[in-house]
């Protein structure tokens, strides 16, 4: 816990917000099997006639005119970062990105999910502070909220957003012959690892095997994790974008799989770019970056688009000036197909 | 002969990197339990000591998240464990 400064000339050692949990950003989400166990035993695993879409999808969409669906979700997660604005800029932007992944991109309305342990409390008002920036920034609107006391720090939040039914996306519709692109970076998990361990008695070690500043890699992840995929969902009107995903706590092998089981189809994914000087972090601390299995928080989004519609996704992604690879490509059978991807530095 | 090692209450990265410096110091034969209680930790130790030939396997589920793994050192590590 810290101490309060008695006068300007003590030095308080700085709150590092995530010595709060064990787990940090998408990192605490229940396992993969764990929860599709979950939805399995509660019956919450199979198609309701009410919704568009709802679960084994990044948000639920339920149909109110024919012109009209809203889009709904819900994402917080524990600190990823100490720095409490990022930290719930980083959040609410991770939020939003499960409607943007279903390309609904407009009047996204926030309920935001907070949650602080007793003594640290005062951080509310930067983490606040920094979701209410990022959701300006998305041309949302905080609604309203829900704060808690709590062991582990949260933040998030629920989003509501209005798109019309014919323009969603979901992730059943990837054929074999669409092309797979990724709108950002892979690594942020080891780049956050890097940060936590720096200053510590492994500082040295970790210095030595990255070969960049482990600040700037530091600062490289939040920047990613930071940009909304506002502008690369904004895309899906322009092109035959046939299913899409936000890549998060799964990593790229995990939320592939995902869409690949949902479309009855294999991925193949041969080309990984990853934020520059993460690979050999993940490498030391085991993270299986360059095999795709390492968390992402708040990650791009993956997009699998008809063949014939690949240079014009290209071109819009361009002309929004999003970053994106093409990562693979979609054919029969079923899972996801990793083996020896050239690996690019970003 | 065989060390033991416990890293509970230990938060990722530190468990990995921790197995590491003590798997550094062993010879060829020998082997570590790491006993630890952060459930990404079991991946990521495994992960890293598979990928330089190390063998891994769970001996004990224990309490909980708790869990003990063995990783035997082998005759010839694929490169140095420390080398990333």
């Amino acid at each position: 816990m810290a101490e309060t400064a008695t006068d300007d000339t003590e030095t308080t050692p700085p709150i590092r917000l995530t010595e709060y949990a064990d787990l940090h950003g998408c990192s605490c989400k229940l396992g993969q099997s764990d929860l599709e166990g979950l939805l399995a035993e509660t019956g919450l695993d199979s198609d309701r006639d009410e919704l568009l879409f709802g679960v084994g999808e990044d948000a639920a969409a339920r149909k109110v005119s024919e012109d009209i669906a809203i889009v709904s979700t819900i994402d917080y997660f524990t600190p990823i970062i100490d720095d409490p604005h990022e930290y719930g800029r980083i959040a609410v932007t991770n939020a939003a990105s499960d409607a943007y992944a279903k390309g609904a991109t407009e009047q996204l309305s926030f309920m935001v999910v907070l949650g602080l342990p007793k003594e640290i409390t005062e951080y509310a008002t930067d983490i606040l502070s920094g979701i209410v920036d990022a959701v300006e920034g998305m041309e949302g609107v905080v609604v309203g909220g829900h704060t808690v006391i709590n062991p582990w720090p949260l933040a998030g939040a629920a989003v509501n957003a209005v798109a019309s039914p014919d323009s969603l996306v979901t992730t059943q519709d990837a054929s074999p012959g669409d092309q797979l692109y990724l709108t950002k970076p892979l690594g942020t998990q080891p780049a956050m690892g890097a940060l936590r361990v720096k200053d510590g008695e492994f500082g040295e070690q970790v210095r030595e095997a990255a070969d960049r500043d482990i600040d700037a890699i530091g600062a490289d992840a939040l920047e990613w994790m930071g940009t909304p995929n506002r502008a690369a969902a904004k895309t899906f009107e322009a092109a035959p974008v046939t299913a899409a995903t936000d890549i998060t706590g799964f990593g790229l092998r995990g939320q592939s799989k995902q869409v690949a089981q949902n479309s009855g189809v294999r991925f193949e994914i041969d080309h990984i770019p990853v934020i520059e000087g993460t690979a050999p972090l993940s490498r030391m601390f085991g993270y299986g970056l360059l095999d795709g299995d390492s968390a992402e928080t708040s990650g791009g989004l993956l997009m699998s688009v008809e063949p014939g519609g690949a240079d014009d996704l290209e071109d819009e992604l361009d002309s929004r000036d999003v970053f994106y690879r093409n990562v693979g490509q979609v054919v029969e059978g079923e899972g996801v197909i990793i083996e020896d991807p050239t690996i690019e530095e970003v | 002969m065989s060390k033991e090692i416990d890293v509970t209450g230990e938060i990722c990265p530190r468990p990995a990197l921790i197995t590491r410096d003590h798997l550094e110091e062993m010879d060829a034969g020998e082997s570590l339990l790491v006993t630890a209680d952060y459930p990404p930790a079991r991946d990521n130790i495994e992960r890293t000591c598979q990928k330089h030939g190390y063998e891994t396997a769970e001996v004990d589920a224990g309490d909980g998240d708790e869990f003990t793994l063995r990783i035997v050192v082998p005759d010839e590590a694929k490169g140095p464990v420390m080398d990333s």
